[in-house]
């Protein structure tokens, strides 16, 4: 076997047995998961992707993938990206956008022994150690979002690739993991419901509707992919943007028919599909919207011209 | 099934798509107004130009004319030629389809006598599947071969027949057994003459202005009974297979793709926000099944089947390629500068209802996909 899926079935069988619906419930009040981040470390998940470990960005990206798919209430990709830019470090690392002299939205930066702020341009980051947290947030699947304040300790570093779509990149890969779980969940419910004397899942309206959601879901794999595999040529971030704004579309249409699908026991607070729906739902939003992506890849595209848009779309990989 | 794998096209490829750009920029005048779609340009010239190319049955044994190459190159050459608005109608089914079916359940008398015609563009092949009371539902279908002698006594009526009033031959689903238990038992292919067999083809006006398919009866006509196709009775699984290969190639996301250059050249250099998003958000799906069609192929060439993934690729291109026109319309202003963007918006628009249709519909596909998510 080789490492990379080496990596997934030890992490798919770690997360499958800590991230349940309660350790989910107090992650969404505030609690930290530290027993769960006690076993990343371990088993040094948080370093995947880093010089010296052994692995490269493409198997923590599919890591990633897998932290969507199970919901990690943790600040995994976040964690790893950074200890890539600025070499591993012990302990939890975060990032959030720069806005002046604050860094908003860091993922769990209230526990974040190391805080980088990305700028939409540029490829310098802004690096605070031990942070000071100056608010407290979340976005609306209860992932903790947090202020920090740059003060003149802050030092800077050069990434090699464009980091504000790396950050996009993360969620590219949340999405594709998350909108599988999204689709599993309606396929477990649709063939164990039964109405009119038979599983749900033998009306013709149910098989359609999930049969556009996989198809969804296989595209939103194929995109996550695809923009992994440009990292490190010219493309990269119009890679990116092509995988934002597609994943971000297949979201709308994934979570509402999967939604549709569980009828009022998807709409509890109790079943667990919403944790996978809100997250879906939040990501799309993070590190620029599907709006925000095409507009950077239609720009770049008329700037080709309309007869070097095939040659642009053709490629070999 | 929902995995599309990561595959690249191979270094080697690079230097095959500069040659079918170098073909096509010197045979523009076979298409001065390109069209993606690829039922609407029927040209036996450039059909043949292209078989002189080697570019007809590339992937073929070359004992029938073929090039034995891969599925990739076949992909790059189809892709190109589609992409660019080239007409390919006249081959397109015997290349896509017939080919592979006579290749694979063909007799070799049947392989011998076609295959080589077919890469040389010089035989072009129908499919006679529909008939007036049978659609989505092939199996109904009542067209009857019965046997006599050396021959079979062919009669019947196909419908919606692309291309029959030009091409040379047209595979029908015929019943050489009554109906029984197994509805899909009794069935048989057989390859009748269009231009020499005693048919009667009458051309059906499409709403986009266009004369492409045909209503195609058959009163008695004597088919030699070694043109049935493989086994007489294996026609089901014949037609099912033959239906696979011909649902995840590029043109099946691709029929509005001049939509697409015409709204970046209407948009211009500095485009506004709306325009530039309605351009990338095309691009980002057009990237994205590209590279899915590129994984089937990758599958075929592991001779791996493909049913789902096929269907997969087909529902989101045939329902893609009905959007790429709406999300376009809503970027371009009116006026005389659109013009050439407006009449290939309506041209294609008037075409768009047969996408999620010929082929197997929408609805059909969606069925096939439920069978391999495990709900039917
Ligand atoms: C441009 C064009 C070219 C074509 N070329 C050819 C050709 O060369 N050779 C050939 O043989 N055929 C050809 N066809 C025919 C094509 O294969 C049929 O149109 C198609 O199979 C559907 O059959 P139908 O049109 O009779 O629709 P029907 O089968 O009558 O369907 C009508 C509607 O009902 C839906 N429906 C049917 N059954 C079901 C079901 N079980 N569940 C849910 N919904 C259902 C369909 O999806 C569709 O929306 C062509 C069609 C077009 C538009």
């Amino acid at each position: 076997m080789d490492t990379r899926q080496l990596i997934l079935d030890t992490a798919n069988k770690i997360f499958t047995d800590h991230c349940d619906k309660k350790l989910l419930d107090a992650a969404e009040t505030g609690e930290f998961a530290s027993e769960l981040w006690g076993q990343v470390t371990e088993n040094g998940f948080d370093q995947l992707g880093s010089a010296g470990s052994g692995t490269e960005l493409a198997d923590m990206f599919a890591f990633v993938q897998q932290c969507g798919h199970h919901a990690v209430p943790l600040p995994l990709a976040e964690t790893l990206l950074v200890n890539f830019w600025c070499g591993p470090q012990e302990g939890l690392s975060s990032f959030g956008e720069l806005s002046g002299d604050r860094i908003d939205d860091v993922a769990w930066g209230r526990q974040a022994q190391r805080v980088v702020g990305i700028g939409v341009e540029g490829s310098t980051l802004t690096v605070v150690e031990t942070p000071e947290v100056i608010g407290r947030g979340t976005n609306m699947a209860g992932e903790a979002r947090d202020q920090v304040s740059v003060g003149s300790d802050a030092t800077t570093v050069e990434a090699t690739e464009d980091p504000y779509a790396m950050a996009a990149l993360t969620r590219v890969n949340l999405l594709a993991g998350g909108l599988h779980r999204v689709l599993d969940l309606g396929l477990l419910f649709a063939t164990e419901r039964v109405q009119f004397g038979r599983t749900i899942s033998k009306f013709q309206a149910i098989q359609h509707s999930l049969a556009i959601v996989a198809a969804e879901v296989a595209a939103a794999q194929r995109a996550a992919d695809a923009a992994v595999d440009a990292i490190g040529t010219d493309r990269f971030v119009y890679e990116v943007a092509a995988g934002k704004a597609r994943v971000g579309e297949a979201v709308g249409v994934v979570a509402e028919q999967v939604h549709q699908i569980h009828g009022a026991m998807g709409f509890t607070h109790e079943h667990s599909l919403h944790h996978y729906t809100r997250r879906v739902w939040a990501w799309r939003d993070e590190w620029g919207n599907e709006f925000y992506w095409q507009a950077l890849l239609g720009n770049h595209l008329a700037s080709l011209g309309a007869d070097n848009s095939w040659d642009f779309i053709a490629t070999r990989g | 099934m929902l995995q599309f794998d990561r595959v690249s096209l191979d270094e080697s490829t690079d230097a095959l798509r500069a040659e079918v750009r170098e073909f096509l920029g010197e045979n523009q005048m076979h298409f001065p107004h390109p069209n993606s779609d690829f039922v609407t340009g029927h040209d036996p010239e450039f059909s043949r130009k292209l078989g002189e190319k080697g570019w007809i049955g590339m992937t073929w044994p070359t004992e029938y004319g073929g090039a034995e190459r891969t599925f990739f190159e076949r992909y790059v050459v189809t892709e190109e030629i589609v992409a660019a608005g080239a007409p390919v109608s006249a081959h397109w089914i015997a290349d896509r389809q017939s080919g592979p079916l006579l290749l694979r359940y063909g007799t070799e008398e049947q392989r011998k006598t076609y295959l080589p015609l077919i890469t040389r563009g010089e035989a072009f092949f129908s499919i006679g599947m529909s008939e007036p009371d049978t659609g989505s539902d092939l199996a109904s279908v009542r067209t009857t071969a019965t046997r006599e002698g050396d021959a079979y006594r062919v009669n019947g009526t196909k419908i919606w027949t692309t291309d029959a009033h030009r091409n040379h031959y047209i595979i029908c689903l015929v019943r050489t057994e009554p109906p029984g238990d197994n509805r899909h038992a009794g069935m048989s292919q057989i390859i009748i003459d269009l231009k020499n067999d005693d048919v009667q083809v009458r051309p059906i006006a499409n709403m986009a202005g266009g004369e492409d398919f045909n209503e195609v009866v058959f009163e008695d006509v004597l088919v030699p009974a070694d043109r049935i196709v493989g086994e007489p009775g294996n026609g089901w699984e014949q037609v099912t297979s033959e239906l696979s290969y011909e649902r995840s190639g590029p043109e099946r996301f691709l029929s509005a793709f001049r939509v697409f250059v015409e709204l970046v050249r209407a948009c211009g250099e500095n485009p506004a926000p709306h325009q530039a998003a309605a351009i990338g958000q095309i691009a980002a799906h057009l990237m994205t099944m590209r590279r899915m069609s590129i994984s089937v192929a990758g599958m075929l060439e592991q001779s791996k089947d493909v049913a789902v993934e096929a269907a997969l690729v087909k529902e989101l291109g045939n329902n893609f390629e009905k959007v790429l026109p709406e999300i376009a319309r809503l970027a371009v202003p009116s006026g005389p500068e659109a013009a050439a963007f407006r009449s290939t918006f309506e041209e294609t628009l008037l075409l768009s209802p047969s996408f999620t249709l010929r082929g197997g519909t929408r609805e059909i596909l969606r069925g096939v996909i439920a069978r391999g998510l495990g709900l039917r």
